[in-house]
C-alpha cells in the first residue's frame, strides 16, 4: 500500500519553530511531527510514502533519507510549483501512487496526531464497498469546521455542511482518508479542495463512507493546539505503553523524558510533559504541560507551564515561562526573567520581563 | 549660652488615621509611622538620627492616633535609646504649627534651648548634628534642612529661595504652579523656643484678619480657599512663608539622599535608602552571607534575628524581612519588605512588592511589580493574610487583605 502526506507549506502558524524547520520536522512528543505518522503508515504495511510539499524539499528529504533505511519504507516527495490545495496533489503524484494492483491508498494532513488506526481503516473500507473512506470525530463546536452528515446504519456520507449555523451533527472531517485509485480520475491537475471539491461529489454518487476515528484526534498546527495535543498524546500513551512514561515521585500525571535527558533533584513534573534528547533539567525545576525539546537546559527553581522550549534554548534560574510562550531554537531566558506568552524568535537573549504576550523578533 | 547648658528636644510629627490613606492597604493594619522600612517602624529612622544630637532631653511624638496604637513601640523604643520618648496625641488635626504649639507646656517643660521638629515620613540621613552647628553659626530662630532637586519635581514640595551667602531663608512656597526654586524643604527643622511666639502672632493675625473679613463680606464671598479651623496651623505656609526674608529662618542644605514617604512604592525605595544608611549607622543590622550555612545575600539586606531563611535561598539587593517570617529552599527575594510571619515557600520569587503580615506565598509562585515607585500599581502589594497559591503568578497588583489567589493576577485590585 502507499501513502500520500499532505505536508503543503510553511506552516506560518507554528512560527517561530518552523523557521527552523518545516512543519512536519517539529518534535512532538520527542519525534518530528511526520514520523509519528510514517511509523504508523509503516505499521500497516505502506511501502512507500509521497510527501506532497511545496516548500524546502530539500530539507525534508535529508532529513528522511536517515529513516528510509531505519524505518525499511520508501519515502518520496511529490514537489509543487505553485500551492494546488489539498486535491491537486493527489493529482501530481498521481504516477507515484498508481501501481496497477488497484489497492487503496492513504492520504493523511500532517497536521493531524491521533492513534492511527489504519488496520481498522482498511477492514472498514473492504466492508462498504464505496471509494472512499474518511475518519471522522466529534468535536464541541461543530460551528468552526466542515460536519459530516452521514446515514448513521450504512456510515455513507450524504452531505458536508461547511461550518453550520444551526446544527447538523457533530462530526467533523479528520484528515485521514483511504481512497481507491479510481478517484484519481475524479481529480484534475489544478488548484482544488479535496474536502470541498471532490468529497462532495463522491457522496453525491453514493461513494463516500465515514468511520468514527477512536481515541483522540487533534490538529496540532498552531501551538495552542501542539500542547493540547500533547497531554491527548500522553494520555493515549499511558493506555497503550505506560512503560514510555516516567514515573516517581516527581512526577505528576503523563511525562515523557528523553533517556539521554537528565533531571536534577527536588523537581517536580508533569502532569503533560516531554523533555526531549540532551535536555538538561537542573534542580528544583517546576514544569508543567510544556514541551522542552532537544538540548535545551532548564535552570535551578524556574518554572515553566504552558509553553514550548525550542531546541538548544536556555531558562534562567527562576525565570518564570507562561501562557504559551513559545521560545524558538537558541533562545536565551535570563535568571529571574518573566515571560507572559512571549513568541521569541530564534537566536534571541532575553534580559527583561514580557509582561503581555508579544513576539520578540 | 555655653554647651553645658544647652538641652534639646526632638518633636516628630506623626500624623493621623485620617492621614496616610495613599498607605492602604498597609495602614489598615498599622498606623503608617509603625510600617517597616529596612525592618524598622519608619518613625524609627528619625527617633534613631535623634541618639547623635547631644544634650537630647525628650522626643515626643505628636499625631492623632489612639494611644494604645503607639503605647508599645514608645515603650520599646525609650529603654532602648534611654531618651524618654513620650506619645502626644491631639484630638484632631492642628497643622503641624497648630499641634506643636498645642503641647508647647511639654515642650517648654525641660526648658530646652533648641527643639527639633521632624516629619515622620520623609527619609534622608538626618544630618541633626551638623544641623545645630550651622543654626548656633546663622544665630537666628530657625533652620530648615533643605535639598536641591530637579526642576520639573520641585513643584511637589515646597519652594524655597535662600541667600547664597548667608543661608537665609528669603522666600516660600508650597507647591506653586509655576517653579521658583528648585531649593525644596525637606520638613526637618530646628528652632529656638521663639517659635512660640511665632505661633502665638500668626494665630492672633490670623483672628485680626478674620474680624476685618467680617466687615467685608464680598471678600469673604471671593474667598476660595477651604476655611480652616481657627487653630489650625500649618508651619509652612503660615509661619515660614511670612517670617522668610526677616532674618530670623536660616537654611541648612544636605547633599545626601532625600525623599518624601507618601506611598507604599515610596516605602520600598526608602527601605532601600535607610539600609545603604546603615552602613553609616548601624551596619550590624546589615545581613552578610556566611558560606553554605547560610542564605545568600546580595546587596543590602535586613533580616530579623526570628526569621528563618533556608541556606538555599538567594536574598537582596533591598530586602527587608520582619520578625518570625520563614523564607524556603530556593526562595529568591530582590527588593521587597516581608512583614511579620510571612511564609514564603520552596522556589518563589518574590520581586517589586511588600508582602504584608501572616500572608503565604506558593511553591514557585511568582509575586512582581514593576519597580516603578511612582505610579499607583508599579509595585505588588499583599495586604494581610493573602495566600497566593502554588504556581500562582502576581504582577503589578494590589491585594487586600485576607484573599486567597488561585490564579493569575495581572495589574488589577483585588478588594
Amino acid at each position: 500500500m502507499k501513502a500520500l502526506i499532505l505536508v503543503g507549506g510553511f506552516g506560518t502558524r507554528l512560527r517561530p519553530l518552523t523557521l527552523r524547520v518545516p512543519k512536519p520536522l517539529v518534535d512532538f512528543a520527542n519525534k518530528p511531527m511526520i514520523l509519528h505518522q510514517i511509523e504508523a503508515l509503516k505499521e500497516v504495511g505502506v511501502t512507500e510514502v509521497v510527501l506532497a510539499i511545496n516548500y524546502q524539499p530539500e530539507v525534508m528529504l535529508n532529513f528522511l533519507k536517515e529513516f528510509e533505511p531505519k524505518l525499511g519504507i520508501k519515502i518520496t516527495c511529490s514537489q509543487e510549483t505553485e500551492p494546488l490545495g489539498t486535491a491537486g496533489p493527489l493529482a501530481l503524484a498521481r504516477d507515484k501512487l498508481v501501481d496497477g494492483s488497484g489497492e487503496p491508498f492513504f492520504v493523511l494532513n500532517s497536521d493531524v496526531i491521533c492513534e492511527y488506526p489504519f488496520t481498522e481503516l482498511v477492514n472498514f473500507h473492504k466492508s462498504h464497498g464505496g471509494e472512499v473512506t474518511i475518519m471522522i470525530t466529534k468535536v464541541d463546536e461543530p460551528s468552526k469546521y466542515g460536519v459530516v452528515v452521514m446515514e448513521e446504519e450504512t456510515r455513507r456520507v450524504e452531505r458536508f455542511v461547511e461550518k453550520p449555523k444551526i446544527f447538523v451533527g457533530n462530526k467533523i472531517n479528520a484528515g485521514i482518508y483511504l481512497l481507491n485509485p479510481s478517484v484519481l480520475d475524479r481529480i484534475e491537475l489544478r488548484p482544488t479542495s479535496i474536502e470541498k471539491e471532490v468529497f462532495p461529489k463522491i457522496a453525491s454518487d453514493q461513494k463516500l463512507y465515514a468511520m468514527d476515528l477512536p481515541g483522540f484526534w487533534m490538529d496540532i498546527g498552531q501551538p495552542k493546539d501542539y500542547v493540547t495535543g500533547l497531554g491527548l498524546y500522553l494520555n493515549s500513551l499511558r493506555k497503550k505503553s505506560p512503560s514510555k512514561l516516567a514515573f516517581g515521585p516527581n512526577m505528576i500525571g503523563n511525562v515523557l523524558v528523553h533517556e539521554n535527558a537528565s533531571i536534577g533533584e527536588g523537581c517536580l513534573i508533569g502532569p503533560d510533559v516531554t523533555i526531549g534528547p540532551g535536555c538538561v533539567v537542573e534542580s528544583s525545576v517546576r514544569l508543567s504541560r510544556c514541551t522542552v525539546m532537544r538540548g535545551a537546559r532548564i535552570k535551578n527553581h524556574s518554572c515553566i507551564s504552558n509553553s514550548i522550549i525550542g531546541w538548544h534554548s536556555t531558562v534562567g534560574q527562576w525565570a518564570r515561562i507562561e501562557n504559551m510562550t513559545i521560545l524558538g531554537e537558541d533562545v536565551h531566558v535570563g535568571d529571574e526573567v518573566y515571560t507572559n506568552g512571549g513568541v521569541v524568535l530564534p537566536h534571541k537573549e532575553i534580559k527583561s520581563d514580557i509582561l503581555k504576550p508579544d513576539i520578540v523578533m | 549660652m555655653g554647651s553645658s547648658d544647652e538641652r534639646i528636644v526632638a518633636v516628630i510629627m506623626v500624623g493621623g488615621p485620617t492621614k496616610g490613606t495613599r498607605f492602604r492597604p498597609l495602614s489598615f493594619n498599622v498606623p503608617k509611622p509603625l510600617i517597616p522600612l529596612a525592618g524598622q517602624p519608619m518613625v524609627h529612622h528619625p527617633i534613631s538620627a535623634c541618639r547623635r544630637i547631644p544634650n537630647l532631653t525628650q522626643i515626643y511624638l505628636i499625631g492623632f492616633y489612639e494611644e494604645r496604637e503607639f503605647a508599645l513601640y514608645v515603650s520599646a523604643i525609650s529603654n532602648e535609646l534611654r531618651v524618654p520618648v513620650r506619645y502626644l496625641r491631639e484630638d484632631r488635626p492642628h497643622g503641624s504649627a497648630g499641634g506643636l504649639y498645642n503641647f508647647r507646656d511639654y515642650i517648654m517643660d525641660e526648658n530646652p534651648s533648641h527643639i527639633f521638629l521632624l516629619n515622620c515620613d520623609v527619609c534622608c540621613s538626618f544630618p541633626l548634628p551638623e544641623m545645630l552647628d550651622a543654626h548656633k553659626g546663622y544665630g537666628g530662630m530657625g533652620t530648615l534642612l533643605v535639598i536641591k532637586v530637579s526642576a520639573e519635581s520641585a513643584n511637589q514640595f515646597g519652594e524655597l529661595v535662600a541667600d547664597p551667602q548667608t543661608n537665609e531663608l528669603l522666600h516660600y512656597t508650597e507647591k506653586p504652579e509655576t517653579f521658583v526654586s528648585d531649593l525644596i524643604n525637606c520638613g526637618v527643622y530646628i528652632f529656638t523656643p521663639d517659635i512660640f511666639r511665632a505661633i502665638q502672632d500668626s494665630f492672633t493675625q490670623r483672628k485680626d484678619r478674620a474680624n476685618l473679613r467680617r466687615v467685608s463680606s464680598f471678600e469673604a464671598l471671593q474667598s476660595a480657599t477651604k476655611v480652616l479651623p481657627a487653630d489650625y496651623l500649618r508651619l509652612d505656609q503660615d509661619i515660614l512663608s511670612p517670617l522668610a526674608g526677616k532674618k530670623v529662618l536660616y537654611t541648612y542644605e544636605t547633599r545626601d539622599f532625600w525623599e518624601q514617604i507618601k506611598t507604599p512604592g515610596m516605602s520600598l525605595k526608602c527601605s532601600g535608602l535607610f539600609l545603604a544608611q546603615f552602613h553609616h549607622t548601624s551596619p550590624h543590622l546589615l545581613a552578610e552571607s556566611k558560606g553554605s550555612r547560610s542564605a545568600t545575600i546580595i546587596g543590602d539586606v535586613y533580616i530579623h534575628p526570628s526569621a528563618k531563611v533556608h541556606p538555599t535561598a538567594k536574598i537582596g539587593p533591598n530586602v527587608s524581612i520582619s520578625a518570625n517570617a520563614r523564607i524556603g529552599a530556593g526562595a529568591r527575594l530582590v527588593s521587597c519588605i516581608i512583614l511579620d510571619d510571612v511564609d514564603i515557600k520552596e522556589h518563589a520569587m518574590v520581586i517589586h512588592s511588600i508582602v504584608g503580615w501572616r500572608s503565604s506565598i506558593g511553591k514557585w509562585s511568582r509575586v512582581q511589580g514593576g519597580g516603578d515607585y511612582n505610579t499607583k500599581l508599579g509595585i505588588t502589594i499583599l495586604g494581610e493574610s493573602v495566600a497566593v497559591d502554588d504556581e500562582v503568578v502576581v504582577i503589578d497588583s494590589i491585594i487586600l487583605p485576607n484573599k486567597t489567589l488561585t490564579v493569575r493576577v495581572q495589574e488589577e485590585i483585588i478588594l
